[in-house]
């Protein structure tokens, strides 16, 4: 079988049966985003927590961060429970969980500061330390390793201008390593920040890299 | 329509909708017969929707195929005061290979909110959680619109269609960690604890979420319920075998020129998946090996693939087994020394360190898979190996330490001489 003659615009769905816009694909995701209160409280601790703004002296759950954090106590019979999403809301809020940051999670849901950071630490979303402005996750488990990720990966360090794990000098790009995305049927997939591109392969990188610098010059980057 | 790609042999009952952003909206869903299934089990009553289910044949799709009507009947019949019960749908998908649940979310929200109130109802829980995957942002925000519809038209609540049972849905985003998936260290994880799998008994149904009697289901057992409680169970048995009921999706990865989810009736032929479905190898290259199940079952040989069928007895008899249906395709191009190394940093990295064997033994594993990659191997490495694998089977308080021995284990019996030529040439490059 030949290789596709379609450009890969970086979600699947464009095999040439389908032809989907990045809306279609993405949801939510591709638009504003969900509203910040957490909307409904059966979703509220469900909120993406990997926007591309991230500020590391954001006040915690104010405003309507306060009103998703009772939405979220409200839907569990434990406040141990609400943790997971506290720490989620936090990270989105803040880019990563200080130890300090941990420590007034705990403080609010009345667990001790040991127990939190023993929890957040056993997760591997939880950035222990700042990432860029974007993070790039490119999988390199078995189905895409099969199909050639560890060449994206290092196409990726090669335009981001970072090493494996480290974040590139103006801030804007941390590349790591990921286990199985669960698109492996679109291979390779990379998770950057909330998105997920698909089918890509090295020659695209340069395009997706260019088109998220443009996207933070406009300000619209997620 | 499956999707990215379709095939004529698919038979979609699941998965007719993928493809379709009209069919995410609840007035999309709803003119695709949605929330037809909900209605009739609360006509007919939990015990009996409990049966219709037992009837179908329907197995659990997140890997060990258990009856799930059976699973159903196992929660107390009647709920005691002060001990509610909970219905914990798994959605953390992340075994290796497997990418199906990811599209029931994003492309049928509707049909699993469906089947979490089909399945609440039946085992008596007022409260379902939806332990999804961390990563799944795309998904998740999907799913989110269709729970705020759902709630809205009075679907999910207090007062479920009219009448008068409540069935609240949450969805719960997790952190990354595949060990959440398993049933037990998903509960933990839920609870606000470090996902580590518990000790069994109790058994969930007994003492699982917060201490209540509770089921777990996967994504796709809990979508294909909504169709079965709609047509009756005689009906789902119209395809696939005796022992497995049904269709199924197959997520077929690697080396396959049509990748993708196909929906098929169990029993299927792995060779016309591979050829005939996905469009055979590209380049007209020689099958090597294939992983049927996800990243933790054993590899089959081509030999084996042969005449295997796709059910969970047949996989089974073939020696592997059908785990997710998570097809991973490597052609004679593949190196099996390194995939399978890849594999064991994968577990090494995933373990959660409770069991010495899993924790200790997937480290070792994958320190030793490296060296012979690179050429450093010792000529007795597989004893080691298979030794290390031993001790990891059956010793442990979850199977995440045996979902590495199998591949370990059938690797250096399937592909010996692959082992050995890279620790040959390590001999070589050592004396010289
Ligand atoms: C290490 C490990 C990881 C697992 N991961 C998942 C998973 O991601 N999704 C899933 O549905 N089941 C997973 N399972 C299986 C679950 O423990 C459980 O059997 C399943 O969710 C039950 O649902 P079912 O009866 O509908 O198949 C995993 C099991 C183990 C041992
Ligand atoms: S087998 Fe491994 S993953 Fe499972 S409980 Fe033990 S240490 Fe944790
Ligand atoms: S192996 Fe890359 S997404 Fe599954």
């Amino acid at each position: 079988m030949s290789e596709a003659p379609f450009r890969n615009p970086g979600w699947a769905g464009n095999t040439g049966e389908f032809d989907l816009a990045e809306a279609d694909v993405r949801g939510v995701v591709a638009s504003d985003g969900p509203p910040a209160d957490g909307g409904h409280p059966s979703v509220a601790p469900s909120l993406p927590y990997m926007l591309a703004a991230k500020d590391p002296a954001a006040p915690l759950f104010e405003g309507p961060h306060l009103e998703r954090f009772e939405k979220i106590k409200s839907r569990y019979p434990t406040a141990r429970a609400a943790l997971l999403p506290a720490l989620n809301l936090a990270q989105e809020l803040r880019g990563f969980l200080s130890p300090e940051t941990m420590d007034e999670v705990a403080a609010l849901l009345g667990l001790s500061n040991a127990y939190v950071r023993g929890v957040a630490t056993f997760y591997t979303m939880y950035n222990k330390r700042p990432v860029g402005r974007f993070l790039v996750q490119v999988c390199t488990n078995i189905s895409c390793n099969l199909r050639g990720a560890e060449d994206v990966l290092a196409a990726f360090l090669a335009h981001a201008g970072t090493e494996l794990g480290e974040t590139s000098e103006d801030g804007t790009f941390t590349v790591v390593e990921a286990e199985c995305l669960a698109a492996c049927g679109f291979p390779t997939c990379v998770q950057i920040n909330s998105r997920y591109f698909e089918d890509v392969g090295p020659a695209d990188v340069p395009g997706i890299v260019d088109r998220l610098q443009g996207e933070l010059q406009s300000g619209a980057a997620v | 329509m499956a999707y990215p790609y379709r095939h004529d042999r698919e038979v979609r009952v699941m998965s007719e909708a993928f493809g379709d952003p009209a069919a995410r909206t609840l007035e999309g869903w709803k003119a695709r017969g949605g929330y037809q299934g909900i209605a009739r089990a609360l006509e007919i009553g939990r015990a009996a929707t409990v049966d219709e289910v037992k009837a179908s044949g329907l197995r659990g799709r997140g890997g060990a195929g258990f009856p799930t009507g059976v699973k159903w009947s196992f929660m107390p019949r009647e709920q005691n005061p002060g001990r509610p019960h909970y219905l914990l749908c798994n959605a953390d998908e992340s075994e290796p290979g497997t990418f199906k649940d990811r599209e029931i979310i994003r492309w049928t929200p509707h049909q699993l909110v469906e089947g979490c109130l089909i399945g609440a109802y039946a085992i008596g829980a007022a409260h379902c959680y939806i332990y999804l995957r961390g990563e799944f942002f795309e998904a998740t925000g999907v799913l989110a619109q269709a729970l705020e519809e759902a709630y809205a038209a009075g679907l999910a609540g207090p007062d479920v269609l009219g009448s008068g049972v409540q069935i609240d849905l949450t969805l719960h985003v997790g952190a990354g960690a595949y060990i959440c998936g398993e049933e037990t260290g998903l509960m933990n994880s839920l609870e606000g604890r470090r996902g580590e799998p518990r000790i069994k008994p109790p058994f969930p149904a007994a003492a699982g979420a917060f201490g209540m009697p509770t089921t777990i289901n996967n994504v796709e057992t809990l979508a294909a319920v909504p169709g079965i409680l709609r047509h009756g169970g005689e009906w789902y048995r119209q395809w696939g075998t005796e022992k497995s009921p049904g269709t199924k999706l197959f997520c077929v990865s690697g080396h396959v020129s049509r990748p993708g989810n196909y929906e098929l009736p169990l029993g299927f032929p792995m060779m016309d998946l591979i050829e005939d479905v996905c469009g055979g190898i590209p380049g007209g290259k020689a099958l090597k090996a294939v992983i049927p199940g996800g990243s933790s079952v054993p590899i089959m040989s081509a030999d084996e693939c042969e005449s295997c069928e796709l059910c969970y007895e047949g996989v089974a008899a073939a020696g592997s087994m059908l785990g997710c249906a998570s097809v991973i395709v490597m052609d004679e191009t593949a190196d099996i020394v390194k995939q399978v190394r890849r594999m064991a940093d994968f577990y090494a990295h995933e373990s959660c360190g409770q069991c010495t064997p899993c924790r200790e033994g997937t480290a070792w594993a994958s320190r030793i898979l490296r060296r012979i990659e690179e050429g450093r191997g010792k000529p007795d490495d597989l004893d080691t190996l298979l030794q290390i694998s031993d001790q990891m089977t059956g010793t442990t308080i979850c199977v995440l330490s045996d979902s590495l021995a199998a591949p370990i284990v059938s690797a250096i019996e399937k592909f010996r001489d692959e082992f050995l030529a890279l620790i040959r040439r390590g001999e070589r490059v050592g004396a010289a």
